[in-house]
């Protein structure tokens, strides 16, 4: 038994040691079972997108410049700088400028350029004119800038109204970017997943889901909300909205006049982040900051106190930009606002002057129109003194430089010289709450005459966002804030944003914010050929309803061009002379194997009219009309014909795009000509033959006689 | 035998001719003719094609039969002789490009035969058999792609390990098997073709569309079909000519080669596009759209509805993938001899050379086959190594081209300027163009063997229109890929420019700077008795080193007491 004892504790024996393997073996399937359950279902974000996409790396820029990456806030500085340097290299699409030219405004009042300088700091506004060949159309001299068509819509977008309000100033900057990298850039594949242009804002399908290609839905859950928002596959989380199609950002640069204001406030900005929130300022001001201009209150002689030395006092000065707009200025009481209007005095057990960071600034003691009374109509679009003429001598507003420069560049672009201002959408980027708000916000319980379509592209905004969609009055109520302004004295669809969770955000949070937010300030350019209608026909049910018929080959006919046909619902009122199929054709040359967008963008779209035709065609809810555009493709022709349909209104909604958002259908096109001609072909036929068996069997036939000669004369040579 | 002396010979002039038809057709007369008729616009493509045959082809199969005939040696000797000692390195790139092509062309070449096999057991013709699926199978597995790679090389090495009479004869029989086939599938198309009452693709094949006759992009198509085809330039006619009978007539020779080229070509895009026509709704995209791997994927399709089932798609798929086997593997045999005889000249045995070929063929071909085994965007597999391989190699062949007349070029000047101060030639630009551009004509071609002289038209398609033609293709296949590619100057991506103008460099400079040791070793020449091949008049005449195989070099007499006791030699000579 000692000897058995010892032959266990020896090593174990060869055969032990050869089967230790096999059993190992048999329990790694168990093994690999039980971590396979424990995994989750779904993908990893790397096993979809690229690295930079997931680490938000924007092409732009490389990865070690926080400031480009939106890792970092841009300073007034390096934002002045980004747009000189945007605007050096995209000469074509971009035009950087400061303030304004001057000279005598829309209501006849001169103007000096520095009329828009800040009080303090001394700046003017930096902003850029944004469109396709900016360098073309007509030069404005009071604004200064050039590309003005008149058949291009204006768009105005403004960022940091308030200086503390730092996202609202960065969504812009985002904005110019992605315009600068996705002009003329088609079919980019901005996720890196090998799809292009397949996710673009908003839910295009119209399933509720933003995620349109179902790519942040495959994730495992745990990825799902990566902006960590609470929400999965939301706005700003990986896989979302992420891959928008640059051939429509093109047509839209092309078709719109894009004034981009990132920063309104310089003045207050710098202030804000040089003096008042010594940095970080997410730590030392987190729920604060500062708000207004820079307006020295004691100056202009209202607060009885002098300010010797000339700096702001922060109790006093300043002007809320947001209220200092001249639509119901100061009124009525219900809103927001010092007691007394025109005065800084705080307000009773508010010690700390928070009141005053609602201040909209001076009453205007002048007679504007000369009567010898002052205030006596205020703006309001109402003959306040039944003289027959309205607002024509105001209480007060667009007392600052800032909101004087928005005032001039809105009424003094006037493109097609009617004497109304040619914005028709805008959007004011603040910070913060998550809301989309819009007019009126100087009444409550008052609706606007647009109310619902204001309402419905308010809805469209929230959703690509998920903010809440409100009438601004039912946040609170505001009297003379720009988009009350813009839209009872202009007319213009206007939007403010309430971006993200703070005024200063948390700079890690910079760069998903501006991604979530990146989506407004495109639809408000889209929608701003005339919003009222693309609402109307869109709360009706009827511009969903048009469809651009795809063909297959069976409809191609045997010769001559082919036809391409939308179907329009019968309700809506198309203009057969401004709607058009785009076509191209396009082969792979030898070295091409890969047929995607981005090889064929430089082949550019051309276009037939469309006429309409006596073939009737159904819409889901109705009978339409069947509007046909002939494409001259010739019989001989092979390859792939690309074609979409571009559809105006009679009231001049002209970016109706079939399919949607710069997407387009493709036709693989075969040769339909007759292969040849019996008579040529033998003929053809005939001469090759000849030529090269005939030239053959002359060459075999001289060849074999020389083979005999060689035969003949061997024997000699040998013997 | 014992006639020839030393050297190795065909046995007749068929043999030569059988062999360098050959060499010349290849799977391009087959797959790749069809092709650019189809996207080329039909009977249009016949005219450029037919019009560069006569410019292009012809003229540099004579130039490359002529030095061969002379030099007597491989592509290395006969740059050495005709362009100088100092470039022979410009034989050293026309045999490299020839087998660095030979490493993945014994790759395709065994596809071909796979194909034969999958054609014959009937693997191709069944219900629902789909194309992509057999595709795709075979080439992703790597050991059956090798296993025919491998088959390729070994058949290869055993055809030529004897020299040139086993070359002659198994071209010979390959090459009468070829015309069969293909003439038995031509058969068939037409009767497909025309079960509908009308030959489309006959028809398609031979019209003439007189607005694409003037698109610039045909006419180089048909050049750079013309070029490759023919393999006008690669070197393997002043292999074969080595093996020539001393009074060959080389001009009767080029024009036999290229016509029957060209001869096959048109049977091939016969039958191709016939049969396509007859059953594809849409032919030209099948004949045009993808790469070569439509070869494999389309016509197995297509050759599954010939009539006489089940014994009509049989032959006509095994016929047709034999005939394609057949034309690869005479290719390869050519391929394969133009490394081999290199080593030869150079003193190496046969059998050793033919084996150290065999072995780096396999060896270097390996990764062409198996690595980088990619799925497209349609699901069909390719291989991206070896298509790489091609993108680098395939345009080196034109400068191989270049070379052949640089070396006429040359030869013209020095022969007219020795000619000058003997004052024999007159000076002055008259008589260079009189004396000096005709002087490589007058020497080398027009011998007395020819039953046809060579006129003017040579000189002036040599000094001429081949600097021309070349720029065209050059430039035209460049700027075609710098504005279709992205990236294309980067050297990392494999379809750029820049990767094709690395491995150029990289290789040309490690030729320039070997060629010095190239020239130190003894070139031996196989000169058939009696011949007349005087080199004094050129370049590398003067070259000591250079002597008649059996002769020794001098300084190398150690070498040849070795050579002349061995066995190998004495079996030659039996």
């Amino acid at each position: 038994m000692m000897s058995n004892g010892k032959v266990v504790r020896t090593r174990p024996s060869f055969g032990v040691l050869i089967v230790l393997p096999l059993l190992l073996s048999l329990i790694a399937p168990i093994a690999n079972a039980s971590v396979a359950q424990d995994e989750p279902m779904g993908d990893a974000p790397e096993d979809i997108w690229s690295d930079d996409y997931i680490n938000m790396i924007f092409p732009w820029a490389s990865a070690n410049e926080p400031i480009l990456q939106f890792k970092q806030y841009h300073t007034y500085e390096t934002m002045k700088t980004r747009m000189m340097r945007l605007a050096e290299d995209n000469p074509d699409i971009f035009e950087y400028h400061e303030g304004m030219n001057g000279g005598t405004n829309a209501r006849g009042e001169e103007v000096t350029a520095d009329a828009y300088e800040g009080w303090y700091y001394g700046h003017s506004s930096p902003w850029l004119k944004i469109t396709g060949d900016v360098q073309g159309g007509d030069y404005n001299p009071f604004v200064g800038d050039n590309g003005n068509y008149e058949d291009r819509h204006d768009v105005m977008i403004v960022g940091n109204h308030h200086a503390r309000e730092w996202m609202s100033y960065q969504v812009v900057i985002m904005q110019m970017e992605v315009i600068a990298f996705s002009y003329d850039n088609i079919g980019y594949d901005n996720d890196g997943d090998g799809l292009v242009d397949e996710d673009g804002w908003g839910d295009e399908n119209g399933d509720g889901i933003l995620d349109d290609d179902g790519d942040c839905l495959a994730l495992a859950a745990e990825y799902q909300d990566s902006n960590g928002d609470g929400t999965s596959c939301g706005p700003g989380d990986h896989g979302v909205d992420e891959d928008y199609s640059e051939q429509w950002i093109t047509d839209l640069v092309n078709s719109r006049e894009i004034y981009l204001i990132p920063m309104l406030n310089v003045d207050g900005n710098i202030y804000d982040r040089e003096v008042f929130c010594p940095a970080p300022a997410w730590e030392t001001c987190p729920s604060g900051g500062w708000r207004k201009n820079l307006r020295d209150n004691t100056f202009t002689g209202v607060t009885p106190l002098p300010d010797l030395q000339e700096e702001v006092d922060e109790d006093c000065d300043g002007v809320d930009l947001n209220r200092n707009y001249q639509f119901e200025w100061g009124a009525p009481l219900g809103a927001t606002g010092p007691l007394i209007p025109g005065t800084c005095s705080p307000s009773e057990g508010e010690l700390d002057g928070s009141n005053n960071d609602v201040y909209n600034g001076p009453v205007d003691d002048k007679d504007n129109d000369g009567d010898g009374q002052i205030n006596e109509d205020h703006v309001d679009g109402k003959d306040d003194d039944a003289d027959g003429v309205t607002d024509e001598d105001w209480w007060g507003g667009n007392s600052e430089p800032e909101t004087k420069f928005i005032q001039d560049m809105t009424e003094m672009n006037d493109d097609v010289g009617d004497g109304a201002s040619e914005f028709k959408a805008t959007i004011t980027h603040h910070s913060y709450s998550e809301l989309i708000l819009w007019p009126w916000g100087h009444c409550t319980d008052c609706e606007s005459p647009d109310h619902a379509q204001l309402e419905y592209h308010g809805q469209q905004l929230a959703d690509m966002t998920q903010y809440a969609n409100l009438q601004s009055s039912s946040l609170y109520p505001t009297s003379g804030d720009f988009c009350d302004w813009h839209y009872g004295v202009h007319g213009s669809y206007c939007y403010t944003s309430e971006i993200g969770t703070a005024f200063h955000q948390h700079e890690d949070d910079v760069d998903h914010i501006a991604v979530r937010n990146l989506g407004t300030g495109f639809y408000i350019a889209e929608i701003a050929d005339n919003p009222r209608e693309l609402a109307d026909l869109a709360i009706a049910n009827i511009s969903q309803q048009n469809y651009l018929k795809e063909i297959d080959e069976s409809d191609i006919p045997a010769e001559g061009d082919i036809p391409i046909d939308i179907c329009v619902s019968n309700d809506f009122p198309y203009s057969e002379s401004n709607s058009m199929i785009k076509w191209r054709m396009v082969k792979p040359s030898r070295l091409q194997s890969d047929f995607g967008p981005r090889e064929w963008a430089t082949t550019s779209w051309e276009s037939v009219d469309l006429m309409a035709v006596d073939d009737g065609c159904t819409v889901s809810n109705g009978n339409g009309t069947v509007l046909r555009g002939m494409v001259p493709v010739s019989e001989t022709a092979t390859g792939k014909l690309h074609y979409k349909a571009s559809v105006s209104t009679l009231s001049g909604s002209d970016l109706y795009q079939y399919p949607a958002d710069g997407d387009y259908y493709v036709l693989d096109l075969s040769y339909r000509a007759a292969y040849g001609s019996v008579f040529g072909s033998m003929f053809m036929f005939a001469l090759t033959a000849g030529f090269v068996w005939g030239g053959l069997a002359v060459c075999l036939r001289m060849m074999l006689s020389d083979e005999e000669a060689i035969d003949l004369t061997a024997p000699e040579e040998g013997a | 035998m014992s006639d020839d002396g030393d050297s190795d010979q065909f046995n007749g002039r068929l043999g030569l001719i059988f062999a360098s038809i050959g060499a010349a057709i290849g799977t391009g007369n087959i797959w790749r003719f069809p092709r650019m008729v189809g996207a080329n616009g039909g009977g249009t493509f016949l005219v450029p094609w037919l019009f560069f045959l006569f410019i292009w082809s012809i003229p540099l199969v004579i130039a490359e039969y002529a030095m061969g005939k002379r030099s007597r040696t491989g592509t290395i000797g006969t740059f050495r002789i005709f362009a100088g000692k100092k470039f022979a390195w410009m034989g050293l790139w026309t045999a490299w490009i020839s087998t660095a092509i030979g490493f993945y062309y014994a790759v395709v070449s065994g596809w071909t035969i796979k194909y034969f096999q999958l054609g014959v057991t009937g693997a191709l013709n069944g219900e629902g058999v789909d194309t992509t699926e057999v595709w795709n199978a075979f080439l992703q597995n790597p050991g059956q792609v090798i296993f025919f790679q491998f088959l390729v090389i070994v058949l290869t090495l055993a055809a030529i390990w004897k020299g040139a009479k086993a070359i002659e004869k198994v071209n010979f029989y390959l090459m009468i098997s070829l015309f069969c086939l293909l003439f038995l599938t031509l058969f068939l198309s037409l009767w497909m073709d025309f079960s509908d009452g009308t030959l489309d693709g006959a028809l398609f094949m031979f019209t003439v569309d007189f607005d694409m006759l003037f698109e610039p992009e045909v006419w180089i198509n048909g050049l750079s079909q013309s070029a490759w085809s023919c393999s006008a330039g690669m070197g393997m006619c002043i292999t074969y000519a080595v093996y020539m009978s001393k009074d060959e007539d080389t001009v009767l020779n080029a024009f036999t080669m290229g016509l029957a080229n060209n001869s096959i070509s048109i049977i091939a895009g016969l039958a191709v596009l016939s049969a396509i026509f007859a059953v594809n709704p849409d032919p030209l995209a099948t004949v045009t759209g993808g790469s070569s791997a439509i070869t494999f994927l389309a016509l197995p399709e297509v050759f599954a509805q010939a009539p006489f089932a089940p014994i009509g798609p049989l032959f006509m798929m095994a016929g047709f993938f034999l005939a394609l086997s057949f034309a690869a593997m005479t290719s390869m045999i050519s391929t394969v001899e133009l490394c081999v005889r290199n080593f030869v000249d150079h003193g190496y045995e046969r059998e050793k050379s033919v084996a150290l070929t065999g072995v780096a063929l396999f060896m270097f071909g390996l990764p062409s086959a198996i690595m980088w085994v990619k799925l497209d965007a349609n699901g069909v597999a390719f291989p991206e190594f070896l298509e790489v391989q091609d993108h680098i190699w395939g345009y080196g062949l034109m400068f191989s081209g270049l070379f052949i007349a640089f070396s006429i070029w040359k030869y013209g000047y020095l022969r007219w300027q020795s000619g000058v101060e003997a004052g024999v030639a007159p000076p002055g630009l008259k008589g260079y163009l009189g004396f000096g551009v005709s002087a490589f004509r007058d020497d080398f071609i027009n011998t007395g063997d020819n039953d046809l002289e060579v006129g003017r038209w040579w000189d002036l398609l040599m000094y001429l229109a081949f600097p021309i033609l070349f720029a065209v293709l050059m430039i035209s296949y460049f700027s075609d890929m710098i504005a279709n590619t992205e990236d294309v100057w980067n050297p990392t991506n494999p379809r750029g420019l820049g990767i094709i103008l690395m491995f150029w460099g990289v290789v040309a400079a490690l030729f320039i700077s070997f060629n010095k040791y190239l020239i130190r070793r003894p070139l031996y020449r196989n000169i058939p008795k009696g011949a007349e091949v005087d080199i004094s008049t050129l370049p590398g005449g003067d070259d000591g080193l250079v002597v008649a195989l059996g002769e020794v070099a001098p300084g190398f007499e150690h070498l040849s007491k070795d050579k002349s006791g061995s066995a190998s030699l004495e079996a030659e000579l039996v």
